[in-house]
Parts: structure tokens; sequence; C-alpha cells
């Protein structure tokens, strides 16, 4: 592999671990408060139990992000140094912005860990609020940046140089609103349905079934509310994908042959070097209308673009369909949840458990999965139609051993996260009262 | 616009070295206390910077965030030339956050601590000595700027420049600036006889401190450097750096009779004299590399990109920097309630 390479990976791999803090970082302060307003409301002494051992994990959560988004932020150019030189300027808005809601959310994280009995309930209750809205807005505006990598806007490209920059329409480019929303529900999606998860497997071992089925229960109506809508939302982003990036489009469903009412594509392998796909399950002209909204619209094959223009079309594709895939589980699944709501007898019932137990980790799948969609999607472009990625690498050789040195690095942190969390369920089961 | 932005990067900058500093520092100084002190000052540090811990460290990103968005061209030059040293920087940023959150958010207490601890005082050790470098490289006329890589060897250019005598000085000396400036803080935390021992803490290492500053400046001048040869020769550089000598005086005192405010006033006006003195001389060629000396105001971004950044940095401050206010006084940081002992984040 060359240094190129071994400079994607790292980007990749790295991001790939700091989504899963930051959607975290994001969602946890929700049910933590929903918690602690359950606590002031009824006084039941389960709920304080929870919002603190939530508290903790926040705080390890949201750590283990920050020190993740630091590197990411020298990482951007570290790697890719010609990138940052053009784009920074055009892309640093929301960055600027990013980094005042980072900052408010540090500081209202730093009034809701500290301030239990020192701060009036009310206000220390809103300083819990105000951690999440914050992080929420710092995920909308960092992918605001993605999604102008996607859809570049608001400069004019002369010489080389990027001249008469507007940052506003930079920011407010095709793509921010469907993606900063699609990637806010599968934060919520990811999120809700992984802590249910996790508690959903504490019910199922019988260990303090009522501190775990009121957790269980914050945690599932967010995630539940977010796979309903996600779904949605997924087919605005595949249809503004079709206009913006056709190429992409392409390559999700593996679409060779440009064809008026276009067939889609369930599973299949695609065979890259023949350019065809087997083994597949065919829905008559619902990729036409999936991306247009018309039966007989035409849908571009990846054989009308140049060659050196594609993206990897296994990787993208099989990346589509797990994350379509799992996006029609969680949906089932928060129907089920929503049908048990009337049906109380289904919680009873251990099958009932173990679904929401073996759903634990899928959320997080998905939004991997559907990262690698967006951005492996683009190559071989880092800003769309405009500069390739290999023209914005460093030159500074030997990335390998960096690339190497991250992997190491964040695997140990996540061995030692995972442990940490184990030990908090752990305190938390054993706990009386 | 680009008044503001230049006021905020530098703003950023001093209180990075300051804050951030002072969070670096009280690890360092937990390295270097006795086994009975070392569990001491974890209790006090916890209790101190715990609340702010995180809001210290954003002033990084911040100024890293202004300056890829307005100074690209520089911010280029330090980013690829830098890389390795940066690198290590992150490393330990990584390593030391986690591990203070670890040790303090572990639902057990157990051995495990050691290793926590240990992880904490090594990675605060290690990481401002690497700032330093990377600090001391920009100025060191050592980069090698270079389009040619077929001539020059790996080390030529990602090595050398950032690992040299006089960067592992400026390593060194940013890293007793940080335990200078813990100490210092830590005195007005406590009281007693600990308050004694960080009083002594404090005189040590502002020796410390004196001492390998004055080395910083010796090798420079020895070795023609040509930031400290002229550096020496600015007057209102030597100027400022001979009030933030004789500030030592005052801070003495106020060390000695163990004033809290004081010596935080005294300690923060030297770190912003020395920054300032520093960046006197030489702006806005703040870079100096082997052929050249690069020009932080050129190559700026556009005026449109400048006004937004600037309005964003106004309107982002008008909110941080109250709330900012706000969190440390009701911990208590900027004035001391008169209690002490062992605090979590339960009480
Ligand atoms: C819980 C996670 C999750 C789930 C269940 C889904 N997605 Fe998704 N998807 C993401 C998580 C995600 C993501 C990780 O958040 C992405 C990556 C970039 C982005 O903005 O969102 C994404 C991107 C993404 C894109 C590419 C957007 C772009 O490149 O600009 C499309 C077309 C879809 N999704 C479509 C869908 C559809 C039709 C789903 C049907 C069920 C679906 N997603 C479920
Ligand atoms: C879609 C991708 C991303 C999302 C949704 C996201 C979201 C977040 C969130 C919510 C946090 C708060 C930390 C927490 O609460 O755990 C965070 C932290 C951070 N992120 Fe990301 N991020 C993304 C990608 C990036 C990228 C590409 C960068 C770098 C340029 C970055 C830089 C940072 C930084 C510097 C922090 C630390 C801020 C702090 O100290 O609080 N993030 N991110
Ligand atoms: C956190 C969620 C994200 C994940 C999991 C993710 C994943 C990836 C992956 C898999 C690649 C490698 C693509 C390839 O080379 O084949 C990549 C590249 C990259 N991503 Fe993302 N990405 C995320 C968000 C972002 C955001 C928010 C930004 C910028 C604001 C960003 C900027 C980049 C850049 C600059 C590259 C390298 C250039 C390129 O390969 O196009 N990413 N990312």
């Amino acid at each position: 592999m060359e240094n190129l390479d071994y400079a994607r990976l790292q980007m990749a791999f790295t991001l790939g671990f700091h989504i899963i803090f930051a959607c975290i970082g994001m969602v946890m302060p929700f049910f933590m408060v929903v918690s602690h307003r359950k606590w002031l409301n009824t006084r039941k002494p389960i709920y304080l139990k929870l919002t603190k051992a939530w508290q903790r994990g926040v705080a390890i959560f949201f750590v283990t992000g920050a020190v993740s988004g630091t590197a990411l932020s020298f990482e951007l150019g570290m790697l890719w140094p010609e990138f940052m030189k053009h784009a920074g300027p055009v892309i640093g808005m929301p960055f600027s912005l990013e980094g005042a809601a980072f900052f408010v959310e540090a500081i209202a994280l730093g009034f809701y860990l500290y301030g239990w009995k020192k701060l009036p309930e009310t206000f220390h209750w809103i300083t819990g609020i105000i951690v999440g809205i914050s992080g929420v807005i710092s995920g909308i505006l960092v992918v605001s940046a993605n999604a102008w990598m996607n859809s570049p806007t608001g400069f004019d490209v002369v010489d080389g140089a990027y001249v008469n920059i507007d940052p506003v329409k930079a920011f407010l480019n095709d793509a921010w609103f469907t993606q900063a929303l699609h990637m806010t529900l599968a934060a919520f999606a990811a999120t809700g349905f992984a802590v249910a998860g996790l508690h959903a497997i504490q019910i199922l071992r019988n260990k303090r079934p009522d501190l775990h089925k009121a957790a269980f229960k914050i945690a599932i109506v967010f995630g539940a509310v977010a796979a309903l809508l996600q779904p949605i939302s997924g087919d605005l982003s595949a249809k503004d994908v079709a206009q913006r990036q056709p190429v992409k489009l392409a390559a999700m469903e593996a679409h060779y042959e440009t064809q008026k009412g276009a067939p889609l594509y369930i599973g299949g392998i695609v065979d890259a070097d023949n350019k065809t796909v087997s083994n597949k399950l065919e829905i008559p002209k619902a990729l036409s209308f999936l991306a247009f909204g018309d039966f007989d619209a035409e849908v571009k094959g990846l054989n009308d673009f140049p060659e050196e223009n594609l993206p990897p079309v296994p990787v993208v594709h099989y990346a589509f369909q797990t994350m379509v895939g799992i996006g029609s589980l969680l949906m089932l699944a928060a129907l089920i949840y929503f049908i048990s709501l009337k049906k109380k007898s289904w919680l009873n019932n251990k099958k009932y458990w173990w679904l929401f137990a073996i759903l634990t980790p899928l959320g997080f799948v998905a939004v991997e999965a559907g990262w690698v969609v967006t951005e492996v999607g683009r190559q071989p472009w880092i800003v769309y139609n405009i500069m390739r990625t290999s023209e914005a690498v460093t030159p500074m050789p030997g990335l390998k051993f960096s690339f190497y040195l991250y992997v190491t690095v964040y695997a140990i942190l996540a061995v030692m996260v995972t442990w940490l969390m184990h030990r908090q369920i752990k305190v938390l089961n054993n706990s009386i009262g | 616009m680009l008044y503001v932005v230049l006021f905020f990067t530098f703003f950023s900058l001093f209180l990075y070295v300051l804050l951030g500093g002072a969070d670096f520092g009280a690890g360092i100084v937990e390295l270097f206390s006795s086994r009975e002190n070392k569990e001491l000052n974890k209790l006090t540090v916890y209790k101190v910077m715990g609340p702010v811990w995180e809001a210290n460290h954003i002033w990084l990103i911040i100024l890293i965030v202004i300056l890829w968005i307005a100074f690209p061209a520089y911010f280029n030059i330090i980013i690829i030339y830098l890389h390795i040293p940066l690198t290590l920087v992150l490393l330990g940023i990584t390593m030391r956050g986690v591990a203070f959150i670890f040790r303090h958010y572990d639902a057990v207490i157990d051995g495990t601590q050691v290793w926590y601890n240990r992880m904490f005082r090594i990675s605060s050790l290690i990481t401002p000595i690497f700032l330093g470098m990377s600090f001391g490289a920009l100025v060191s006329g050592k980069i090698v700027v270079t389009d040619d890589y077929s001539n020059t060897t790996f080390a030529e250019i990602f090595m050398y420049p950032w690992l040299n005598t006089f960067t592992v000085l400026t390593g060194l000396f940013y890293a007793a600036l940080c335990t200078f400036l813990a100490s210092t803080l830590l005195i007005g935390e406590t009281e007693g006889d600990i308050r004694k021992m960080y009083s002594r803490k404090s005189a040590i290492f502002t020796v410390v401190l004196v001492m390998v500053g004055g080395a910083v400046l010796f090798y420079g001048y020895w070795y023609d450097l040509v930031f400290v040869k002229e550096f020496l020769q600015n007057k209102i550089s030597l100027i400022a750096i001979a009030l933030s000598a004789l500030l030592l005086i005052p801070l003495w005192f106020a060390i000695g009779k163990q004033k809290r405010v004081q010596t935080r006033i005294y300690a923060g006006l030297q770190i912003l004299l020395v920054i300032f003195a520093a960046v006197h001389t030489h702006f806005p060629r703040l870079i100096i590399t082997s052929t050249s000396e690069v020009n932080m105001l050129e190559n700026t971004a556009p005026e449109s990109v400048m006004y937004v950044l600037g309005i964003s940095l106004i309107i982002g401050g008008g909110i941080i920097l109250p709330g900012l206010f706000h969190l440390m006084k009701s911990f208590n940081m900027i004035r001391i309630p008169s209690r002490s002992g062992k605090h979590t984040a339960e009480d």
C-alpha cells in the first residue's frame, strides 16, 4: 500500500472511532436529564442512581470523544494539508461555530458534573439539557462541513486558488440539511438501541430488573422514534444524492447500465471487473422511483462515467445494503416496542428482551456503514469534482507508522472504556435501594 | 476584522499557555512529589481543576481552527513540517485526558488506579515538552521548506528541525513554565502545611524556570539563532523580559506570604510578558525557516472569510467568557473556600 492509502485508512479509522463517542456524547445527556427529571418529580431513588450512573458514562464518553476530536482537528491538516489550505477558509465557518458549541458543552458539563447539591436544582438540571443541545449542534455543524465536500459551493476556482469565498453559502450547501438530519436521527437511533439493548441484557440476567427496566424505557423511546423517522430521512438523502452525486448513487446500487425504469437490487454480489451483479433480488422500476419519485425516470449507470472517476463499487454497495438492512430491522423493532405499550404481556416474554439485546450493536454498525457510503462513495474526490484525494495528501512519507500508532492506541482505549462500562454496570447491579 | 481575528488568536494562545499549562503542570508537580504528597496533590487538583479541566484544553482547538481558517498558508507549514511532534502531542493529550477521567470516574477503586496515575503523570510531563519543542522548532530557523524530496532525507526534513538541542531546551522551558504555573496556582487552593508545600515547590520551580529560560537564550545567542539574536537586540522585548524578571521579586514575596490572588496575577502577567516579548520581535514573521521567514499576514484568508470568522468569534466569546467565568467562580476557582479535603463528583 502507498502513503495515500495509509492516510485514507487512518482518516477512516480515527473518524470511525470518533463518531461512536460523538454519537453517545450527543445523545446520552438527553437520557440523563430525563432520568434526572424523573428523580426530581418522583424522588424515587432508582432514578437518582440511574442519573448518576449515566452521568459517569457521559463523562467517560465525553472525554474520549473530546480527545479523539482534538486529534481529528489536527489530523485534517496533518494528513490533507493541501485540502485544508484551500478548503479551510471556505468551510471555516461551521468549524469556528463548532468550537463555540464545544465550549458551551464543556462549560455546561462542568456545571452539571460538579453541581450536585451546590447549584439550585432546576438550574442544575438545565445545564444538563444544555450539554445535550450543544452536542447536537456541534454534530450538525461538522456534518455540514462534510456536506460541503459532497456538494461544494460558495467559491470559484481560478488558477487553482479558491476565490470569491462566501462562507455562509458554503455552510448552507445543498447537502447540509439532508445529511445533518439523517446524522442526528442516526445518533439517536444508534445510541437509543445500544443503551436499551445493554439494559435488556441485564434484564435477561435478572439483575436489578426494576432499575434496568426504568433505564430501558427512557432509552428505547428516543431510539424507537428516531428509527421510525430514519428511513424517511434516508429516502430524502437518496433523492438528494441522485441529484448531486449520480456516480455515488449508481455505486450504492451497483447500477452499471443506464436505464429508464431502473430496478432496485437487494443483496447481490458485485463483480467489479466484469461489471455484473449476481445473486440479487430485483424489484422492477423501484430504483427510478426511489431516486427520482418517478417509476420511469432514467438512472445513469456506472458505465457512463469515466473509469478514473469511479469509487470502489463493491464497498459502497455492500455498505449501503448493510445500512438499509439494519434501518429496516430497527424500524420493525421500533414498531414492536410501540405495540408492546398496549400488549403488556410481551414484557414477560424473554424473546422480547432477546430481540433488543441482539440489536445492541447494530445501530452503530449502520452509522459506520452509512459513513462508508458517503465517504468512499465520494472517491476519488476529496472535494467532489474539484480536488482529488491524491492531490490533497501530505508529502510526508511513512504514514504507515502513524496509522499503526493510532490503531494501537485507540484499540487500547476501546478496551479500557468497555471495561470501565462493565464495572459501572456491575456496581449498579450490586447497589442496594 | 483581521485585528479581531488576530486578537482572538493570541488570546487563545495566551489562555492555552496559561490554563492548559497550569493543567499540565499539575501533573508534573504530582510526578515530582513524594508518595503521600502525590495522593494529596491528586485530590487538590481534582477539586481545583475538575470543573474547568475540559474547557482549558478547548483553547487549543480554537487556536488551531482560527489558524487554519484565517492563516491557511501559514498553518500549512506548521502542520506539514511538525507532523511528528504534533502527533506526539496529540498522543500525550489523549493519554492524559483519559487517564484523568478514568482515575476519577472508575466505579471501582482498586489497583488499576496505580496505572491511571502513572499514565496521567507521565503524559503530563511529556506533552508540554513536545509542545514546547514544536514552538521552538517554528522559530529555530531549522525548518526546511521544500518541494523537492529527492535530494533530502526524511530525517533532514521531518526530524532534525524539531529534534535538536535548542528545541529540547524550549521543550523543557515550557514544561518548567507549566510546573511553575501549577504550583503557583495551587498555593491559593490550599492551606496550612499543604500550602507551605506548594509555596516551597513554587519557589523551586521559579528557580528552575529562570535557569532553563536563561539556557534557551544563552544557547540561542551562542549559536547565532536569528530569533534569539533579534530578540536580544530588540529593546521592547528586552524591557518586557526585564519586567517579567522584576515581577519575580513581588512574586517571590507573595509566595512567601502565601498570597493567593497576587501570586496568580503576577504569574499571569509574567506569562503575558514572555509571550509578548517573544511575539513582538518577530511578529508577523512567526515562522523562521532555514531560508526564509514566513509572514503570517501574507496569504491570509479573504476579507469575507475574516468577517464571518471575526463575527463568530465575537459572538462565541460573548457567550463563552461569561459562562467560563461563572463556572470558575461557582466552583471557587477564583475565590477559594476555606475548607479542604476529599471531594468527589458525588457531593
Ligand atoms: C442508525 C444509523 C442509520 C440507519 C438506520 C440508516 N442510515 Fe443512512 N446514513 C447514516 C446512518 C443510518 C449515517 C451514518 O448517519 C449517514 C452517513 C452520512 C450521513 O449524513 O448520514 C448515512 C448516509 C446515508 C446516505 C448517503 C448520504 C450522502 O452521501 O450524502 C443515504 C442515501 C442514506 N443514508 C439512506 C438511508 C436509507 C434509505 C435508510 C433506510 C432505512 C438509512 N439510510 C438508514
Ligand atoms: C460526523 C461527524 C462528527 C460528529 C457527528 C461529531 C460530533 C461531535 C460531538 C457531539 C462532540 C462532543 C463530544 C462529546 O460530547 O462526546 C465532538 C467532539 C469533538 N469533535 Fe467531533 N464530530 C464529528 C466529526 C469531527 C471531525 C471531522 C472533527 C475534526 C475536524 C471533529 C472535531 C471534534 C473536536 C475537536 C471535539 C472535541 C470538542 C471538545 O473538547 O468538547 N469532529 N464531536
Ligand atoms: C464521523 C463520521 C465519519 C466517518 C466514519 C467517516 C469515514 C471516512 C472514510 C471511511 C474515509 C475514507 C474514504 C476513502 O478514502 O475511501 C474518510 C475520508 C475522509 N473524511 Fe470522512 N467520515 C466521517 C465524517 C467526516 C467529516 C465530518 C469530515 C469533515 C468535515 C470528514 C472528512 C474526511 C476527509 C478530509 C477524508 C479524506 C479524504 C477522502 O478520502 O476523501 N469526514 N472518512
